[in-house]
């Protein structure tokens, strides 16, 4: 697929806020995340494609044009942020129809596919009412139908589901997608939280301090975190230092007095990560290929709504989690002797 | 007991100054039967500062609407060095006494090069009216910026942006969105800039002097006629003052109490 949007060397200094030599590409129809944590310069990177800051450095193309010095009237791109910014001026079928009367069409024309629209987001009742008088989901969904109307190239949200209770989010995630496989418009949607890139995106770049820290596909920032960064943000929790030294086909690598074997090869002093549904849990030793055998002292159990969360003390804590039934049969308690067991290729060195 | 004789002494007090401003005013409005009241309102004289009071004000109102929308949103919107020193600069009107504010201008179109040069281009502001509208505006527009810096401040500038990705102009978008947003702000401050200018005498007296018939507004009228001893004509000029000072406090109670910032 070819690339709709380019960003090359985008850096832009704002005082509070700067961007670092930004280099990423979305392709065309593509669900691009960006995720980071608060203050990373997100929306300032989301600011800056739509044209509202200039880059001090780098460039923006779309589909091929150089954008970089467009205002954001010419690029053909809509914004909708995490708190709506409705016009609170105007009701709901002026705010939907607003950017139909600068792109040329005539009032039949917007006055139908406003009603259209609205449709498509169920809000069609609401096209007489007030901003103010919406509930969280009904504005967002009029800031959607808004941005959609104009048919851009290019969506870009940011943090549009922050703002709502955890029903509607998710009543609003669905409709995100669904939205999305009907227009199939490009969009880069930015957000703080793993688990909504993970169901939306079908890539992920996490950023972090005004750079991008890595880019994948939901599942190889999840199980490939390429730094200590990105693993503690996506939430991996077996994340140790130590020292590694390459023996033939493996590393191993020594983290506070445990020897650790990995199949990935890189030495010297590296952080090593196993997820924590990766580690086999049982009461005696057993006899797998898995190259990883430790013991330890069961200090901290958490049940959780169909998992049991586990801290294993073996010299260093590690994290393993049951499924209920296995917990359940088992008959573990905190004292309890037991045995993790995991594989070299499950021990991601970063 | 102790607590109820605190409360007792602050309700005292606080009754004493209500008392105090009352009588202050009971007794301009009083001091003249209604009938000689109304005469001396209707006289020629105080018609005519009436005229100019408002003729004044509002043009100097305007123009302060027009300055400060611009520079307010300058100040509110874009970073830039010397910030803090230009709004510095630019409050500085406000505490400054308006009767010095007056010298500045006095000393700035007397007969220097500039105002010997807005002189030739028609432009006479010493003792003229062009002058009243000139000292109203100086004295005025700080506070006209400040009111609306504030409400521009308070207008989340991601409207104007989403307005940018949607077709607009930059000058578009702030016209379709933050300018609408703004209309409390605007009409707070344009209330109170209009009751400042309908007041104000010290910079005016310096700049336009006070020539009875001629830059006669009413706070000059007021001062003419009390210098002359024709105290009925001052106490008119009073009253009518008095009562702009009560619709710019009603109107802005009901432009929800803007005025407390101020």
């Amino acid at each position: 697929m070819v690339n709709m949007i380019e960003v090359s060397d985008l850096s832009i200094e704002l005082g509070e806020f700067d961007l670092e030599s930004i280099n990423l590409c979305v392709k065309e129809g593509e669900y691009f995340c960006i995720l980071g944590p608060t203050g990373s310069g997100k929306t300032i990177l989301l600011e800056s494609i739509a044209g509202i800051y200039k880059p001090d450095l780098g460039s923006i193309l779309i589909n091929n044009h150089d954008v970089t010095d467009l205002l954001p009237k010419d690029r053909n791109i809509s914004v909708v942020y995490q708190d709506f910014m409705l016009f609170p001026n105007m009701n709901i079928r002026e705010n939907i129809g607003f950017g139909l009367k600068y792109k040329g069409f005539d009032k039949s024309e917007i006055a139908e596919k406003v009603e259209r629209t609205a449709e498509q987001l169920g809000i069609a009742h609401l096209l007489d009412r007030h901003p103010s008088t919406l509930s969280g989901g009904e504005k967002q969904r009029t800031a959607i139908a808004r941005a959609i109307i104009t048919e851009p190239d290019l969506l870009l949200l940011d943090e549009p589901l922050s703002a709502l209770d955890s029903g509607t989010k998710s009543r609003l995630r669905q409709e995100l997608l669904r939205i999305h496989h009907l227009k199939k418009t490009t969009t880069i949607h930015v957000t703080h939280s793993f688990e909504e890139a993970f169901a939306l995106a079908d890539r992920i770049a996490i950023m972090y301090g005004g750079k991008i820290h890595q880019i994948g596909t939901p599942d190889e920032v999840f199980r490939k975190p390429n730094s200590a960064f990105v693993a503690n943000f996506v939430g991996v929790e077996n994340l140790f230092h130590g020292n590694s030294v390459i023996r033939g086909n493996l590393s191993e690598i020594w983290a506070n007095g445990l020897t650790i074997i990995s199949s990935t090869l890189k030495s010297g002093d590296v952080s090593v990560s196993i997820r924590p549904e990766d580690i086999l849990i049982s009461k005696d030793p057993i006899d797998s290929s898995a190259q990883n055998s430790f013991s330890g002292v069961l200090t901290e159990i958490s049940r959780m709504k169909s998992t049991v969360n586990l801290v294993i003390d073996t010299g260093i804590p590690f994290r393993a989690v049951l499924t209920k039934r296995a917990y359940d049969d088992m008959g573990l308690y905190v004292g309890s002797w037991v045995y993790l067991t995991f594989k070299a290729s499950a021990t991601h060195i970063i | 007991m102790q607590r109820n004789g605190f409360k007792y002494a602050n309700l005292f007090l606080m009754l004493l100054l209500t008392l105090f401003i009352f009588t202050l005013i009971y007794e301009i409005i009083t001091h003249t039967d209604p009938a000689s009241l109304i005469t001396n309102i209707i006289s020629s004289e105080i018609q005519f500062a009436i005229r100019l009071s408002l003729l004044t004000s509002l043009i100097s109102t305007f123009m302060c609407i027009l300055i400060a929308i611009p520079v307010s949103y300058s100040l509110a919107r874009y970073d830039f060095h010397g910030k803090a020193l230009i709004n510095t600069l630019l409050d500085l009107p406000m505490a400054l006494p308006p009767i010095v504010a007056g010298l500045g201008l006095l000393l700035i179109f007397g007969t220097t090069s500039v105002g010997n040069f807005l002189a030739d281009a028609g432009l006479k502001f010493v003792f003229t009216v062009p002058g009243i509208i000139m000292a109203q505006f100086a004295v005025n527009i700080s506070l006209m910026l400040r009111i609306m810096r504030s409400t521009f401040e308070g207008i989340n500038p991601r409207y104007e942006h989403v307005a940018q990705t949607l077709g607009c102009t930059p000058f578009q978008a702030f016209i379709r969105t933050t300018l609408p947003l703004s209309k409390n702000g605007m009409i707070a401050g344009s209330v109170i800039t209009w009751s400042r200018g309908m007041g104000e005498f010290g910079a005016v007296l310096m700049l336009a002097g006070a020539t009875r018939m001629k830059t006669e507004t009413l706070p000059i009228a007021l001062y003419l006629n009390m210098s002359s001893g024709e105290l009925d004509l001052a106490i008119a000029a009073a009253t009518i003052l008095i009562l702009i000072s009560g619709i710019t406090l009603y109107l802005f109670e009901r432009k929800g109490g803007v005025a407390k910032l101020y």
